[in-house]
């Protein structure tokens, strides 16, 4: 199938009249999810799952996709008006976008947002559909040691998740691998780690450990914070009307949009790394690549334009691993191949050989997501005061009850709801103990893969590890990961080391 | 309920992380002694000498982990030995204000909800639920807080139970079944 009649049949499942609404009304959840402080977007999509137990695989895709990429655009809604970021990845919105909301300049703030952001979101959706289909064509030729290769890469981004704690990352990381193994093992159907409890056989669900963690443990967390929500000065009580900059204010960003598509895009695809370090990694290079770097923070479209075209770029750049090697690029697309695997989807480079229409599909929904919302943001942003009037005495149960039916009508399991509350309390202890959330549940989706095809490749390989990675391929693929792996644990000591020495040469 | 908001709650929270940290490690030397295997490996995986035994990778990573747990705990001590709230004594004093906390009470809501659930049906649970958890959370109208836990109860039954047709759990204690039911039919 050629890129033409790829793009006919990914119209043809979208513009079905029932799938436009249905995108239609994920990009309004999406976005209402992504501007509400406190829900995440991946939180967005986990609150999506229960609305596509009756879709096919494919609708159900495209809709958790259209949630992900309109609450990603919605987060900077309430940074901009707030100082709040909706979802993490809009954090570095509010350093140029808060301080123009206190001038009076709120509208063209969000104006600037919610057009860099779709402009990132075309941008790595056509990436997107360009790069997945030959990535899992030539991750076809790979053989076990390559496919370990690749899924090891993302464990080994686990040390650069949070550089400040690396050792609770692993520890994050090792126990999401240990979760996997709980059940029959993935080559004999040996079982292991049940403890006598046959619920525990067909191991641990995915999809209720995800609602639980990012979902319940969310509101359990505002338990203790009671905020309110004030809008800055020069923002009629949350009414605001947004407004489009001057065509020369266009120009003078087009690098900066260009530059962050780019490098959101790329950070997108690498697994384990998201929107919101491509937020940061792009605002912080703009600074330095600023004629003015003075001015960032004070109030300037540039940084907004930077942190909000990076964040949606990252959503096409997640979805490529995904869809082309079956390895999410980050906790939404997790919760996707959760939503996938639920219904049999078989992920990996095969998907793309004999279901294009998965790759057609979503990448027409990006592209319509992506226009719509600035849409519905629009209009969001008028009545965001109603909005973020509903007290959370009401938000925070009603998103529990979301969880409860999201886990409930994954297998229609009591079980399901429980190891859901369990998750839930299990991620709050997770912050007690400086854990890092997303690093397990990085472990526990790659857990089962890893060890798969660890297990295939070791065979084939006749015991002997080495020879495993002694092809072109793998062997730089973990040489990478190694080096991934081990050099945010050196990195602060070999700077540290080389930096004194420096200084002593220039005495 | 109160928010644990006293001078040495960071440096309880850290004991609270150490006593986690050693009881994750000893929940982690008791999987590795007795829960690695629950069933015999087949004859043939035995016997196969280039097989990865289904036991070896479950044992690498809680390896990986009684280390790298260790080494937290030593970090942990090292950090904080010698404060005056690093201590038992201390801790103890204040497990019981912890007990008082919002936090406390949200995740005995969740769970008991979750227990809940399947001999009390969907509607009752969730109605109960909305009403425990937005009180937890400060709202104290409590004609706002029954007529709104009606109405969301109702609609997530109507979108999810009705329009999209998740099965939603109708209880098995008999009147409420019943209950559920007539709603259903009436629905």
């Amino acid at each position: 199938m050629n890129m033409l009649q790829m793009l006919g049949s990914g119209l043809a499942i979208v513009f079905e009249p029932t799938m436009l609404l249905m995108v239609l009304f994920a990009v309004i959840i999406g976005t209402i999810f992504g501007a509400l402080p406190g829900v995440s977007a991946t939180m967005a999509v986990a609150l999506g799952l229960p609305f596509t137990y009756t879709m096919e695989p494919i609708q159900a895709i495209v809709f958790l996709v259209a949630i992900y990429c309109s609450s990603i655009t919605g987060g900077s809604i309430s940074a901009i008006l707030f100082k709040i970021p909706g979802v993490p990845s809009s954090a570095p919105t509010t350093f140029d976008g808060y301080p123009m909301a206190q001038r009076g300049e709120a509208g063209k703030a969000l104006g600037v947002s919610l057009v860099t952001s779709a402009i990132g979101g075309l941008v790595s959706a056509l990436a997107m559909f360009l790069l997945s289909d030959p990535l899992s064509k030539a991750a076809l030729r790979f053989g076990p040691s390559e496919m370990f290769a690749v899924t090891f890469m993302g464990l080994s981004i686990l040390t650069s998740l949070d550089s400040k704690n690396v050792l609770r990352t692993i520890i994050s990381g090792l126990f999401g691998l240990l979760l996997a193994t709980i059940g029959q093992d993935p080559m004999y159907g040996v079982q292991r780690l049940t403890f006598g409890s046959k619920q525990l056989l067909s191991g641990i669900e995915m999809i209720p450990v995800l609602i639980g963690i990012f979902a319940v443990t969310e509101v359990l967390n505002q338990t203790m914070e009671t905020r309110r929500l004030k809008a800055e000065d020069g923002i009629d009580g949350g009414r605001v009307n947004t407004k489009m900059p001057k065509w020369a204010e266009w120009l003078s960003i087009k690098w900066v949009i260009v530059r962050s598509a780019i490098v959101g895009t790329v950070v997108g695809i690498l697994p384990g790394a998201g929107a919101t370090i491509a937020s940061f990694l792009c605002y912080s290079t703009e600074t330095k690549l600023s004629k003015h770097p003075e001015k960032f923070g004070t109030g300037i479209i540039d940084g907004i334009a930077a942190s909000e075209t990076a964040n949606n770029a990252a959503t096409g750049g997640a979805m490529v691993p995904l869809l082309s090697l079956g390895i999410p690029g980050g906790n939404a697309a997790a919760v996707m191949m959760s939503a996938l695997v639920l219904k049999g989807v078989q992920l990996g480079p095969l998907l793309l050989r004999h279901q294009p229409d998965y790759l057609s599909a979503t990448f027409v929904s990006m592209i319509i997501a992506n226009i719509v919302m600035v849409f519905v943001a629009i209009a969001i942003a008028k009545v965001f005061a109603q909005i973020l009037s509903v007290p959370y005495s009401i938000l925070g149960p009603v998103i529990i009850m979301l969880a409860v039916i999201g886990s409930y009508a994954t297998s229609m399991s009591i079980m399901d709801v429980k190891i859901m509350a369990i998750a839930g309390i299990a991620g709050v202890l997770f912050k007690v103990l400086k854990f890092n959330s997303a690093a397990m549940i990085l472990g526990l989706v790659l857990g089962s893969i890893v060890e798969g095809n660890f297990s295939r490749a070791y065979t084939i390989a006749r015991g002997n590890i080495f020879e495993m990675f002694n092809k072109p391929i793998a062997g730089i693929i973990m040489l990478v990961c190694i080096v991934a792996l081990i050099y945010p644990l050196v990195g602060p000591t070999l700077k540290k080391r080389f930096g004194r020495k420096a200084k002593l040469t220039q005495e | 309920m109160r928010s644990p908001s006293s001078p040495s709650k960071k440096e309880l929270t850290v004991l609270f992380e150490l006593i986690l940290n050693i009881l994750l490690l000893l929940g982690l030397i008791y999987a590795l002694a007795f829960n690695v295997l629950e069933a015999a490996v087949p004859v043939k995986v035995q016997k196969n000498p280039y097989a990865l035994q289904p036991n070896v990778w479950p044992q690498v990573i809680m390896g990986l982990l009684i280390v790298c747990i260790l080494i937290n705990i030593f970090n942990i001590i090292r950090k904080n030995k010698g404060k005056p709230e690093f201590s038992l004594a201390q801790f103890g004093k204040s497990v019981p204000d912890f007990f008082k906390t919002k936090m406390f009470f949200g995740m005995l809501i969740v769970l008991v909800t979750s227990f809940i659930l399947e001999p009390l049906g969907f509607m009752v649970t969730s109605f109960l639920f909305l009403v425990a958890f937005g009180y937890l959370l400060g709202d104290r109208k409590y004609g706002r807080l029954v007529i709104v836990a009606l109405v969301i109860t109702l609609f997530l039954y109507i979108v999810f139970g009705v329009l999209l047709q998740v099965n939603l759990p109708r209880g098995t204690v008999p009147f409420l079944r019943d209950f559920a039911l007539w709603l259903e039919a009436l629905l």
